[in-house]
């Protein structure tokens, strides 16, 4: 009797004291998720609020860099080194396609082929390394048709997305389809708030002013980014574990 | 003589040139900007966010002439940022040049008995922002009066109401009198949020479902505390209205990037 519960007793203590494992989440992408310097506020990646969604056990190292396609972040040897501070029980959050996607882009254009070559090959390093990928479908871009409905922008490079992570059974997040929701919901003009948009003359980073509508503003990214964190607790990642979590008061 | 004329303007030229080439060469003298005021203005834990200060995105439209010392505190009035002695330590680090930036009013006119120990009558909050202005002054800093920024409270014909109404004139009288330039937040926020309409302008605010956010599980409904988007619209106005005044400080932005 006593020969087994003292072993027994004597773990359970040890584990006590075992300080928890740490988690690093991987963010890998284009500028639509990439952090942002102060000169360019108040343009916003969604990457920046997502890292504070998590407790102290996670790390979030957003790697994601502006203008990159899944060809040109392996080129320039943007991935190798995630690879190489891969540990096991690691995120890896992948998404690309805003350059990928564009043929004027010479040096980021990927055909189709290649991007679903590019996006398995994250997948499998990752896999190699015990860590967890996800792959996210490119998020949506503000345009809507003169009746007001939102309009699909990425349609081919969304379904490659779509078509990897159901082959290589990888949880998908759709930020294509979940974006388009959010801007539908908020309507054509509503949805500038999301955007990086600034009147001339208000903001010191933009004396012109500036309108875009690929790249989000604090008030989108942040949106953007309760979408990828609700999805990450819907998909039932063992991450949404780790989700801060705020103190009784 | 013709020739003289001609040298004469052509040295008169190149001295005005290069003394303009220095003066732009000359690096601004190195400032702080001291930010007092309550929870609209102060700075928050990332685990806090979206919840944001407008002091925040303030802080970074400035070159590197500028430091932002943001002081301000949540739940103060002038009163007890007083008495809890929070201004004295400003008081004595303020140099020749800086400017302290003053903004109060949420607590000071908070009369409901559970805010008791922050309530101060505006005869009061008057001589504390007087105050305030007086030791600025006496370390040759340069005071800023800020009316207190809106809430978010509309009447039934969707029309923005006047919240602050006496504190908000008191800061007026106040910078009148000692010739101090007043930011007048408290009107241009109503603006703002006016052009948002009474729905519209919820998107400002710390307004989130429950769920949404992990930080506030149990969402949040509050209109008074800005979020990230709000703070730097406020942010915004209030730079606007440093331009509006000619201050030298709102040239004293970041150069914007070259495209």
């Amino acid at each position: 009797m006593h020969k087994t519960i003292i072993p027994l007793l004597l773990s359970v203590a040890l584990c006590a004291f075992l300080p928890p494992r740490r988690i690093t989440v991987w963010l890998v992408g284009d500028s639509t998720m990439a952090n942002k310097e102060v000169r360019a506020f108040p343009e916003t990646g969604w990457g920046m609020p997502f890292s504070h969604f998590f407790d102290s056990t996670v790390s979030v190292d957003n790697r994601a860099k502006n203008g990159r396609s899944t060809k040109s972040f392996i080129e320039e040897k943007l991935w190798q080194p995630i690879v190489d501070g891969m540990a096991e029980g690691d995120y890896v959050f992948v998404q690309f396609g805003h350059n990928d996607e564009v043929k004027e882009k010479t040096g980021r254009y990927t055909t189709l082929d290649e991007f679903k070559a590019n996006l398995s090959r994250y997948v499998n390093e990752t896999r190699e390394k015990k860590a967890i990928p996800v792959l996210i479908t490119p998020v949506a871009r503000r345009a809507f048709d003169a009746a007001g409905n939102v309009r699909e922008t990425h349609t081919a490079y969304a379904d490659a997305v779509r078509e990897v992570a159901a082959r290589l059974q990888v949880p998908l997040i759709d930020l294509d389809q979940e974006g388009m929701a959010l801007l539908q919901q908020m309507g054509p003009v509503n949805s500038k708030w999301l955007y990086d948009y600034v009147e001339p003359g208000e903001h010191p980073n933009y004396p012109e002013g500036k309108q875009d509508d690929t790249h989000f503003s604090e008030l989108g990214a942040r949106k953007i980014a309760e979408i990828v964190l609700k999805d990450v607790r819907s998909l039932r990642l063992e991450l949404a574990q780790h989700i801060y979590v705020p103190k009784a008061k | 003589m013709q020739q003289h004329r001609k040298l004469f303007f052509r040295l008169a030229l190149g001295v005005s040139i290069g003394w303009l080439l220095m003066a732009a060469a000359i690096p601004r003298k190195k400032i702080t900007v001291w930010m007092i005021g309550d929870s609209t203005m102060c700075t928050y834990d990332a685990n806090r966010s979206p919840l944001t200060g407008w002091g925040m995105p303030f802080a970074v439209f400035f070159d590197s002439s500028v430091s932002v010392a943001n002081r301000a505190r949540g739940g103060r009035s002038t009163r007890t940022f007083l008495s809890e002695n929070r201004w004295q330590p400003v008081a004595d680090s303020i140099l020749p040049g800086d400017y302290v930036l003053i903004q109060f009013g949420h607590n000071d006119e908070a009369k409901e008995p559970q805010y008791a120990d922050r309530y101060t009558p505006v005869a009061d909050y008057r001589k504390n922002l007087l105050r305030f202005i007086q030791n600025t002054r006496s370390r040759s800093g340069i005071p800023i009066l800020i009316t207190p920024v809106t809430r978010r409270r509309f009447n039934k014909e969707g029309n923005i109401m006047e919240t602050h109404k006496e504190y908000t004139q008191a800061v007026y009288e106040l910078g009148a009198e000692q010739g101090v330039p007043v930011v007048d937040l408290d009107t241009r926020s109503r603006e703002l949020l006016q052009e948002f309409g009474k729905d519209n302008s919820r998107v400002l605010f710390m307004e989130l479902d429950s769920l949404e956010n992990p930080h506030y599980p149990s969402g949040s409904h509050d209109n008074t505390h800005f979020n990230e988007f709000g703070a730097r619209k406020i942010a915004e106005l209030v730079w606007k209205e440093m331009k509006r005044l000619h201050l030298e400080l709102a040239d004293r932005v970041r150069m914007p990037i070259v495209k």
